[in-house]
């Protein structure tokens, strides 16, 4: 039969264009001659419908048969031609991975706000309540209810900016005790980060705005044991390391007894260095327990009560744990100290 | 360790001088080398020595007879003592007397007036010489001073006086500031034969309100308004005049002249040893804190097995309440023996702050965005008030400022990032800086904003972000709506005109975005443009919200057209958006300005607005034809504008 011949010679042509194609585009052009919608094959296809049932299916079957046939030597080619493409590309082309990278523009969370965090999250995990206050106080706040009295020479320990309308700016966050305590019942934890201002020189360990963070805790039986507890384990979460700490008398009017708290000096690890004047110890914190009066002046029964409170300051801890030599440097805006956090 | 730090240690000669930090609480009692020394045997378990004080007195004269001293008020002076001594020779101090005193900083003058010091840095109590003959009628009167009375002190400066100054005073004028600083007129002199040594106690308060009034400092009314035990006049006043008479000559007239109404005597306190085991979180035995007390020089007694009877000194003014006393045992025993023990307490869960959950929750936006945070002072001056429009009366003013650079409360974040600017644009092609901190307005307003600023930035790109930020703060009616400044209104100078906008959500202004007006970027020194954001950060926190709600997302397919239009220059966006809105209805998902232009090949006073309109139902596959039905209602709603004109 003529069609058997020349679907004999159909395959041998087409096997034979096959392997001539030198690129994807003459391979897809033979393809579409032989396979394609109005390709040999297919066109053979069609005319098959005039043909009696049982031929239309026996040639049928034949054709189908080289269809398939033809194609599996196409999808070889390709391949191959592909895989020929791609190892000349791979000869010639290639990066110089020495040239610098291009980075996102990332921008930056000031230091102070990465310290504030940690000492949330530090505080939080222990179950402390972050809460804030006013930094336009009244000097009942900031003084009276602390213990500190009007003509006191203890109100010398913290120069005050006054302002004209008759309030001040904190110079301590501890006012929030007193705020605190009025409207909340104990047991309580709290700690409470914010700015507080003192009226004096600058120089690169003082600044007149800080940022400070004060931490209260009241119950039945809080002692100085536990304040221990609780200020051990943050400075060993703070500063990612063992650090030893101490407690010496101190002096606050609002806490008795209290303390004065000193690490050991991170830069010589307690051998004395210059940075700790050859002490061996930093200090970072004053603490002490909650004075009688503070609970009374905050509406709470004294005897009922007892509790600790401490006050450190941000930007010192924040130096200590980055290496910055100087405080002025926080509200400096110099972008190229901020771009390094 | 255990009391006070030592600051400073000083080789003087064959000698040191330690610098010590004594505490405000600790001043009644060791302000003073005998302090000191007393605390300091107390800890090493020694002994201390009294310095010697024992007089021979001049049975032939007696003090009452040579002086008289009235004090008129009683609360003001609790105590006034004197001795008197004749028939001295006054001239130079001893060399030893001499270089103590340099050492500890006071200055040599004669020898009463270089004993009288002396006595107060051994004992704590500041004590004064007057040269008797020189005593108008012989007489001391501790009284207030009258309106327009004056004195010129010691050291030849004039102060003028009032009724809230208590003064020493003779028959007829004030001869002394009590308790603070010694008059002209009462010298002692290499001619001095009789001197009254005047021992006394003042009330502190009195004594600091005139010191501060009067703006002087002495070492003597550091300690008065500090307070002092009115039980140590009498030996400092024994030991001046015995080292008087050892130095200088002269005899000790019989009897202490002494005005002394209301003695004070020893405070007792209960102390509770189960309380102090409570509070320390250490048991300390009976026995030691006993031990501790007694050595610091308190009298104890036990009431019961846990209760003890504690007589304070009167020289420990600090010690009033059980706590004080707690301390004292604490600190001798030492704080490095407490251990260290974890609270037992309920497990009362932290509670969540919403103010600083959104303000870190803002601050992480930003920052991912790009955006460097800055901390500023919450000060500014008066040329920043005048340069960004504050008027005086909005403004809350500084006591006493630092410096008039900070002579107010910030009343706006936006002037102290420009200064910030100001700082960092030599060094840096583009800035991007925020913050978000307290701003101030009288008469006691205070509250949050949040501020930012791009430094060679584009209104609409600050915009965007903007945008982003609110989105992500779950705030939906966001809008922008030209801000069009009443006269008045101060805001309108810092602002580029027609170049900024308030900054809606639904009804309510949260704040501003706009472009700084050049005139302010000149005033500053500032190269460039900067566009600036200013958010009323209360309201915006307290419009956001934590809830989010997923849409879903259409399975079927969605499909692209788009329409370029050339409308007047003066068409806002937002008008053409509405229209393709209006007439797109549901099926339209999004529709996105990809160009905007303005160019020579446009009609003059036109420009060419290209938008993608992103066209998808939720429920089926739309048809080509369903969209071109739709696009055409567009196009002809866009055209029934009669300058308007879609472009095929």
């Amino acid at each position: 039969m003529a069609s058997k011949i020349s679907l004999n010679l159909i395959k041998k042509q087409a096997q034979k264009d096959i392997e001539k194609g030198r690129d994807l585009k003459e391979l897809n052009d033979v393809f579409k001659r032989y396979l394609g919608k109005q390709g040999q094959l297919t066109l053979l296809l069609h005319s098959l419908e005039k043909l009696p049932k049982e031929k239309k299916a026996k040639v049928g079957k034949t054709v189908n048969e080289l269809k398939g046939l033809l194609k599996i030597a196409f999808d070889k080619k390709s391949l191959e031609i592909k895989q020929k493409i791609q190892k000349e590309a791979e000869e010639k082309e290639w990066i110089d991975v020495t040239i610098p990278g291009k980075k996102p523009v990332f921008g930056h969370l000031h230091p102070l706000t990465l310290a504030r965090r940690k000492v949330e999250e530090i505080f939080q995990a222990m179950g402390f309540t972050v809460a804030e206050g006013p930094e336009m106080e009244t000097a009942w706040y900031n003084f009276d209810a602390l213990n500190i009295p009007k003509d006191h020479p203890a109100r010398d320990m913290w120069d005050t900016f006054w302002l004209k309308n008759g309030s001040l700016l904190r110079t301590h966050t501890s006012p929030v005790q007193a705020r605190y305590m009025e409207k909340n019942n104990p047991p309580l934890r709290i700690i409470v980060p914010g700015s507080v201002f003192r009226h004096e020189a600058t120089d690169s360990s003082h600044e007149f705005q800080l940022f400070q963070v004060e931490g209260l805790m009241v119950d039945k039986t809080i002692s100085v044991a536990n304040l221990k507890a609780v200020i051990g384990e943050f400075f060993r979460r703070f500063f990612e390391k063992d650090v030893k700490f101490r407690l010496k008398p101190d002096y606050f009017p609002f806490t008795e007894p209290s303390f004065d708290i000193g690490i050991s000096c991170l830069v010589c690890g307690g051998k004395g260095c210059p940075a700790c004047k050859r002490t061996g110890w930093m200090e970072v914190a004053g603490a002490g327990m909650v004075h009688p009066n503070v609970f009374k002046n905050s509406g709470l029964i004294p005897r009922d009560w007892q509790g600790w409170a401490f006050g450190f300051g941000l930007e010192r801890l924040t130096m200590l744990k980055y290496k910055i030599d100087d405080i002025r440097l926080f509200r400096s805006g110099d972008l190229k100290f901020l771009k390094q956090f | 360790m255990r009391f006070a730090e030592v600051e400073e240690i000083k080789k003087e000669g064959k000698d040191f001088t330690l610098n010590m930090d004594i505490k405000p609480s600790r001043a009644s009692d060791c302000f003073s080398h005998l302090g000191i020394a007393r605390e300091i045997a107390a800890l090493l378990n020694l002994k201390y020595a009294v310095p010697d004080a024992k007089l021979v007195e001049n049975k032939k004269t007696k003090s009452k007879e040579l002086v008289s001293i009235e004090v008129k008020n009683k609360a003001a002076c609790p105590r006034y003592t004197a001795r008197v001594v004749t028939d001295i020779k006054v001239g130079s101090s001893p060399k030893w007397l001499r270089e103590r005193l340099v050492s500890c900083g006071l200055r040599p003058i004669n020898s009463v007036v270089d004993i009288a010091n002396y006595v107060m840095l051994e004992t704590g109590q500041p004590l004064h010489a007057f040269d008797a003959d020189k005593l108008e009628g012989r007489k001391i009167i501790v009284r207030f001073a009258k309106d327009r009375e004056k004195i010129i002190t010691l050291d030849g400066q004039k102060f003028d006086l009032d009724s809230s100054v208590l003064v020493i005073a003779d028959g007829k004028k004030p001869v002394a500031i009590a308790g603070i600083k010694g008059g002209k007129l009462p010298e002692i002199d290499r001619k001095t034969k009789v001197i009254v040594l005047e021992s006394a106690n003042f009330y502190p308060q009195i004594v600091r309100k005139s010191s501060r009034k009067l703006n002087i400092r002495t070492d003597a009314s550091l300690r008065f308004e500090h307070g002092i035990d009115p039980n140590l006049t009498e030996f400092a006043a024994d030991r001046a005049a015995f080292l008087v008479q050892k130095i200088a000559g002269g005899k000790v007239a019989q009897g202490l002249v002494d005005v002394y109404p209301k003695r004070i005597g020893p405070r007792t306190i209960k102390l509770d040893l189960d309380f102090a085991e409570r509070l320390l979180g250490i048991k300390i035995p009976e026995r030691e804190a006993r031990n501790i007390l007694e050595s610091l020089g308190f009298k104890t007694k036990a009431l019961n097995q846990k209760i003890l009877s504690v007589e304070a000194p009167t020289r420990r003014l600090d010690v009033s309440i059980p706590e004080d006393l707690i301390e004292e045992i604490g600190r001798i025993h030492g704080y490095d023996k407490i251990p260290s023990l974890f609270p037992v307490s309920s497990l009362i869960p932290a509670k969540k702050n919403l103010k600083v959950f959104w303000e870190n929750m803002v601050k992480d936006i930003l920052k991912e965005a790009g955006f460097a945070e800055v901390y500023s002072y919450s000060f500014f001056g008066k040329k920043e008030a005048t340069l960004f429009g504050h008027k005086e009366k909005e403004l809350i003013e500084v006591e006493n400022p630092l410096s008039q650079e900070y002579r107010y409360l910030r009343a706006s974040l936006i002037p102290n990032l420009l200064k910030n600017v100001e700082k960092n644009f030599r060094d840096f092609q583009q800035i991007k800086i925020f913050e978000l901190g307290k701003v101030f307005r009288s008469p006691s307003l205070e509250k949050r904003h949040l501020a930012g600023l791009i430094l060679g930035g584009e209104f609409q790109y600050l915009k965007g972000t903007i945008d982003l930020l609110l989105e992500k703060l779950g705030l939906n009616e966001v809008w922008y709506d030209e801000y069009r400044p009443t006269p008045e209104d101060s805001k309108q100078f810092i602002w580029y005109p027609k170049k900024c906008a308030e900054i809606k959500i639904g009804s309510e202004e949260i704040g501003f975005l706009g472009e700084i007006s050049p005139k302010i970027l000149d005033n500053l020194a500032i190269k460039g443009k900067a566009v600036l954001f200013d958010i009323d950060f209360e309201k915006l926190s307290e419009l956001s919200s934590e809830e989010h709600e997923y849409r879903p997302v259409s399975r079927f397919p969605s499909a692209t057209r788009d329409i370029a239009i050339l409308v007047p220059r003066d068409v806002k966006v937002a008008q053409v958006l509405n229209k393709i809105h209006d007439s797109g209805k549901k099926l339209i998902r999004d529709v996105d300005l990809f160009d905007i232009y303005e160019g020579e090949e446009l009609p003059q006073d036109k420009k060419n607005l290209a938008f993608h309109i992103i066209y998808q139902a939720e429920d089926r596959t739309l048809s080509s034809e369903e969209i071109d039905r739709v696009q055409g209602d567009i196009i002809k709603n866009l055209e029934e504008e009669p300058e308007w004109q879609v472009r095929k």
